[in-house]
C-alpha cells in the first residue's frame, strides 16, 4: 500500500479581539513517528509560521457591530500578501475573543468567515478555548513540559485577561476576567476620556472614583483604579476567596489552583509592558494607543512581584493567541475511519460521554445507558450530528472490547437507523479493534470513525476535518473546553 | 571475634526487619520469626506458615527522598518503565529497588524456562508440535534445532493442516512462555476477526514448542501458505517478561534472509495492547498479501 510518511498542511488562525485583528499562517509537518516495529502513530512533527499578518486594529461599526466586511477585506489582503489562495488552506480555526464575542454579529462574522477561509477553517469562541490558545502560543504550555513546573499564562487583552494553567504541557484549569487595557478609552497621547466601559466603571465604584468621558485625568488620578483591576488579576492567582472587585470581574469560574504555581507568563497586548523595564511616566506614554494597557503592563507587574511570582518570558506577547489559534488548534487522531470521502468534513459534532463510571458489564447494560443519555440529552431531537466519548472498554481484553461493541449498536441504534456515521471517540489505545469489531458485528456497512487516544469532554464539540495520511487519520479540532469543576 | 561478629550480625538482621516491618513489608509474626531464629545461632528455617508474599509499592512511585523538582522525576518515570527515579542508599540501591531488580530477574528467568501449560493449549484450542529441540536447555544451547520441526512434528502437521491457505498463524513460545499465555488470550481472536472480516483464507493456528523465529520457514515449506506469521515470545527484559513479537514472512524459500521479514514486536499491556495488535496486523497482513513481498522489500513497494 503506498503511503507518504510525511505530509504538510497549511492552518490559518484569524484572531478577531476587543481591540486587534490579527492572522497567521503556518505549515503544519504531520508524520508517522512510530518506528516500524509499532502500530503506526501520526503527530504533527513541526509548526512554522510562514506569514505574519500586521496587526489590525478591530474593525467596528460602532461599539457593538464588527465590521464583517472590513474583516474579510483583512483576510483578502493577508492571503495575497502570502500568496495564498483559499483553496490551499488546509484547517485552522477564527476565534473572537474577548469583549469582542459577546458582541452581536459575532456568529454572522464566524459564519462568514468560515466560508470565505478555506475549506476547512472552523469558528471557535469562547473564554476558555482561547485561553489555552493564548497559553499555547505563548510558549507557556512547552515551558511547563519542558521544565516541568506548572505555569500559568495570562492574556492580557484590549477587554479580558485569560488563565491558562499548564502541568506537564497540558491545560489543567482556565478562567477569565473582565480586565484589559482597553476598558476606558483616551484621546491618543492625551488626557481626555473618550469613553469608560461597564467593568471599568464597577472597578471605579469599588475605588471611589467618579470619572466621566470628556473629562481630563493625571496620572496619579488614573493609577489607582489601574492598580486596582491589576491587583484582581492577581488576586485570582492567588487564592479561591476573592475580594468582591475580582468576583464582579470573573466571567467564568475561577481557577480552582489545584496545583501550585510555579511561573507566570503574561501575553497579550499589555504584555510588552510588563516585562519592560520602567513604567509610563506620562499620560502621553500611557494613552500612546488610546488606552490605559501601558499602565495596566506595568502595575500588573509589580502586583506580581510583591506577591511573590515569578515571571517568566513568554515566546510571543501580542500574537500569542493568533499563533496558538493557527497551529495548536489541531489534533490528529486516527484509527477506524470507514468512510465515503464526501461526508467529511463534519462540524460541529456534539459530544457525548454517556459512562460516568465503569462501563457495564453486558451489551444490554451498556446500550441502557447510552439510550438514557440520548433521552437526557434529546438526541432525538439534535439535527446535528452526536459522538459517544469513552474511556475505553471495560478491561482491554478481546472479550471487553466485542462486548462495548455490541452494546455501543444496540444503544445507537435509533440513531444509526437515521443514516447517520457512527463517531467514536476513545482514551484507550483500541480505536482500530474496536472498529473493527463494531463491523464484525453490525448487521450492514455502515459509516464509521472509531478514533482514540484523545480526551473529550461531555458536551465538547469537534469538527472532523478531511483524511490526511493516505485516510489513515483525521484532523480533529476541539471547541469547547470546560475542566472538571 | 566470633562472638563479636554474632553480635554485629543481630544487630543487622534486626535493623533489617525492623526497616520492612515499617514499611509494612514484615508482618510482626514474621519478624518475631526471623528474629528468634536470629538469637538460637541456628540456621534459619522458613516457617511456611508465616510466609508472606512480598508486595512492591507501584513502579510509578518516585523513590528519591528529597527531590529538587518532583514534577519532573514523575514525567520522567512515566515516559520510561526503565528504573530511574528510585533513590539510593549511599553509594548502593534501595532495598526495594533490588528487592525489585530481584524480582524481575527471576520473573525473566521462568518466563524462558517455564512451559506454555497444557491446560492453556487445551483452552485456547491449539494443536501442539515441537521443534526439534527436545529440551529446553537443548533450545537454548542450539539455535538451528529450534529452527525447524521435530520428524515427528513435521508428520503430524502434514497430515492435519490444511494445506494452500492465504494465512497459516503459529503460536511459538521462543523466549517467553509467559508472554504467549498473557497476550493469546486476546491477540488471537482478534486477528482471526479481522483476517475473516477481510475474507482471508486462513489455516487452523497450532503450537510449537521449543520454536525459534524461523520455524515459520519450515512449516510455510510443507503447508505451502501465502503468509506466514508466528506469534513469538521475546526475550524478556527486567521492564516486562510478557513482550510478544509478530514475525511475518511472504513465501519463505531457501533464500530467505531476515530482511525479508516483517516484525511488529512491543505487543504487551504495556505497549501495543494485544486486541489492538491483532486488529493492526490484520492491516500489515493485507498490506503484505497486495504487495506479495514482505520485510524490506515491502518497505520499498511502498
Ligand atoms: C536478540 C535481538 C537481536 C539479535 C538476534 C540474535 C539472534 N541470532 O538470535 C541481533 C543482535 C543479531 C539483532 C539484530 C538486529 N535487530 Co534485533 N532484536 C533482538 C531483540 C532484543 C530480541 C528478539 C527476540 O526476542 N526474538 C525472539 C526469539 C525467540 O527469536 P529467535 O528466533 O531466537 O531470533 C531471531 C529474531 O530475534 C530475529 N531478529 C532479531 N532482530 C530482528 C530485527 C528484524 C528487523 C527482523 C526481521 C528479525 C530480527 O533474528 C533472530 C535470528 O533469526 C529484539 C527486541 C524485541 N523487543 O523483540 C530486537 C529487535 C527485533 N531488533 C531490531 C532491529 C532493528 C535489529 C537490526 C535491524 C538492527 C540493525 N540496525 O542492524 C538487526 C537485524 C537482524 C537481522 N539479522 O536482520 C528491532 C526491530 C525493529 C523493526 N521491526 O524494524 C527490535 C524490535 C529492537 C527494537 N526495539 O528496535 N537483534
Amino acid at each position: 500500500m503506498p503511503e507518504s510518511t510525511n505530509q504538510k498542511i497549511t492552518s490559518v488562525g484569524i484572531d478577531i479581539g476587543t481591540t486587534t485583528t490579527q492572522l497567521v499562517i503556518s505549515q503544519l509537518t504531520i508524520e508517522n513517528t512510530a518506528s516500524g516495529t509499532l502500530v503506526p502513530r501520526v503527530e504533527i512533527t513541526d509548526k512554522e509560521v510562514i506569514h505574519r499578518s500586521r496587526i489590525y486594529f478591530t474593525p467596528l461599526l460602532d461599539r457593538d457591530l464588527i465590521n464583517a466586511v472590513e474583516v474579510s477585506k483583512i483576510v483578502e489582503t493577508e492571503y495575497k500578501a502570502a500568496g495564498l489562495t483559499p483553496e490551499m488552506i488546509d484547517t485552522g480555526a477564527v476565534i473572537i475573543t474577548g469583549e469582542t464575542a459577546k458582541k452581536e454579529n459575532a456568529k454572522a462574522i464566524i459564519d462568514a468567515l468560515a466560508g470565505f477561509a478555506g475549506d476547512f477553517v472552523v469558528a471557535t469562541a469562547g473564554a476558555n478555548l482561547e485561553a489555552i490558545y493564548a497559553g499555547k502560543g505563548s510558549g507557556a504550555a512547552l515551558y511547563s513540559a519542558q521544565r516541568h513546573q506548572v505555569t500559568v499564562n495570562i492574556d492580557v487583552g484590549g477587554g479580558t485577561s485569560n488563565y491558562a494553567m499548564f502541568h506537564e504541557g497540558k491545560a489543567v484549569d482556565s478562567s477569565c476576567l473582565n480586565v484589559g487595557g482597553h476598558l476606558i478609552e483616551f484621546e491618543r497621547h492625551g488626557d481626555r476620556i473618550t469613553y469608560i466601559s461597564e467593568p471599568a466603571k464597577i472597578a471605579l465604584k469599588h475605588t471611589g472614583q467618579r470619572l466621566q468621558p470628556g473629562e481630563r485625568v493625571t496620572l496619579p488620578q488614573l493609577r489607582p483604579i489601574v492598580k486596582a483591576m491589576a491587583g484582581c488579576v492577581v488576586d485570582v492567582l492567588k487564592t479561591s476567596v476573592h475580594t468582591e472587585l475580582t468576583k464582579e470581574l470573573l466571567m467564568t469560574p475561577p481557577l480552582q489552583l489545584a496545583h501550585p504555581i510555579r511561573k507566570v507568563m503574561i501575553s497579550g497586548g499589555v504584555a510588552d509592558y510588563v516585562y519592560a523595564l520602567n513604567g509610563p511616566t506620562t499620560m502621553a506614554e500611557v494613552t500612546a494607543f488610546g488606552d490605559f494597557g501601558p499602565l495596566l503592563g506595568w502595575e500588573l507587574k509589580v502586583c506580581l512581584e510583591r506577591d511573590g511570582f515569578v515571571l517568566e518570558k513568554p515566546a510571543e506577547t501580542v500574537r500569542a493567541t493568533v499563533i496558538g489559534t493557527g497551529t495548536q488548534s489541531v489534533n490528529l487522531s486516527g484509527s477506524t475511519i470507514h468512510l465515503q470521502e464526501n461526508t467529511l468534513p463534519i462540524r460541529n459534532v456534539m459530544v457525548i460521554s454517556p459512562f460516568t463510571s465503569l462501563i457495564p458489564e453486558t451489551p444490554q447494560g451498556i446500550a441502557e445507558v447510552i439510550k438514557n443519555e440520548i433521552l437526557r440529552l434529546q438526541v432525538d431531537h439534535f439535527e446535528g450530528i452526536a459522538a459517544i466519548a469513552m474511556k475505553g472498554p471495560r478491561t482491554m481484553s478481546f472479550a471487553n472490547i466485542n462486548i462495548l461493541a455490541q452494546g455501543l449498536l444496540l444503544g445507537m441504534h435509533d440513531y444509526l437507523c437515521k443514516a447517520k456515521p457512527l463517531i467514536l471517540v476513545v482514551e484507550a489505545d483500541c480505536g482500530k479493534v474496536l472498529g473493527q469489531c463494531i463491523n464484525a458485528s453490525a448487521n450492514k456497512p455502515l459509516e464509521l470513525i472509531c478514533i482514540d487516544q484523545l480526551e473529550v469532554d461531555n458536551c465538547d464539540y469537534i469538527d472532523i476535518g478531511k483524511p490526511l495520511m493516505g485516510g489513515r487519520v483525521v484532523p480533529v479540532v476541539l471547541k469547547t473546553l470546560v475542566f472538571n469543576r | 571475634m566470633a562472638v563479636a561478629n554474632n553480635e554485629l550480625e543481630k544487630v543487622i538482621i534486626q535493623s533489617v526487619m525492623e526497616e520492612l516491618a515499617k514499611k509494612g513489608l514484615l508482618s510482626q509474626k514474621g519478624k518475631d520469626h526471623v528474629m528468634a531464629a536470629a538469637m538460637m545461632d541456628t540456621p534459619l528455617v522458613p516457617n511456611t506458615e508465616s510466609e508472606e508474599m512480598v508486595t512492591f509499592p507501584p513502579q510509578e512511585e518516585m523513590q528519591i527522598s528529597n527531590p529538587f523538582n518532583a514534577d519532573a522525576v514523575k514525567a520522567m518515570k512515566k515516559l520510561t518503565p526503565a528504573r530511574i527515579g528510585i533513590g539510593r542508599a549511599g553509594t548502593r540501591p534501595k532495598t526495594m529497588s533490588l528487592l525489585r531488580f530481584l524480582a524481575d530477574h527471576a520473573v525473566a528467568q521462568d518466563a524462558v524456562f517455564l512451559d506454555v501449560s497444557e491446560g492453556f493449549l487445551q483452552r485456547m484450542n491449539l494443536m501442539s508440535v515441537q521443534s526439534a529441540a527436545v529440551s529446553k536447555d537443548e533450545f537454548l544451547q542450539r539455535p538451528d534445532l529450534g529452527r525447524r520441526l521435530s520428524e515427528e512434528a513435521v508428520k503430524i502437521v502434514s497430515e492435519k493442516c490444511e494445506k494452500n491457505v492465504q494465512v497459516q498463524i503459529l503460536i511459538v513460545d521462543g523466549l517467553s512462555s509467559t508472554a504467549i499465555e498473557a497476550n493469546i488470550p486476546d491477540l488471537l481472536p482478534a486477528l482471526m476477526q479481522g483476517l475473516k472480516s477481510a475474507g482471508i483464507k486462513v489455516g487452523a493456528p497450532f503450537f510449537v514448542k521449543n520454536g525459534r523465529v524461523w520455524v515459520q520457514d519450515h512449516v510455510a515449506s510443507i503447508v505451502n501458505s501465502e503468509v506466514i506469521i508466528s506469534l513469538i515470545g521475546e526475550r524478556p527484559g527486567l521492564g516486562t517478561a510478557e513482550s510478544l513479537s509478530a514475525y511475518m514472512i511472504y513465501r519463505p524459500n531457501e533464500t530467505t534472509v531476515e530482511a525479508d521479514r516483517t516484525v511488529i514486536s512491543n505487543i504487551h499491556k504495556g505497549g501495543i495492547p494485544p486486541a489492538e495488535a491483532g486488529a493492526h496486523l490484520t492491516d500489515v497482513i493485507q498490506q503484505i498479501l497486495a504487495a506479495k513481498a514482505s520485510g524490506v522489500k515491502l518497505n520499498q513497494q511502498k
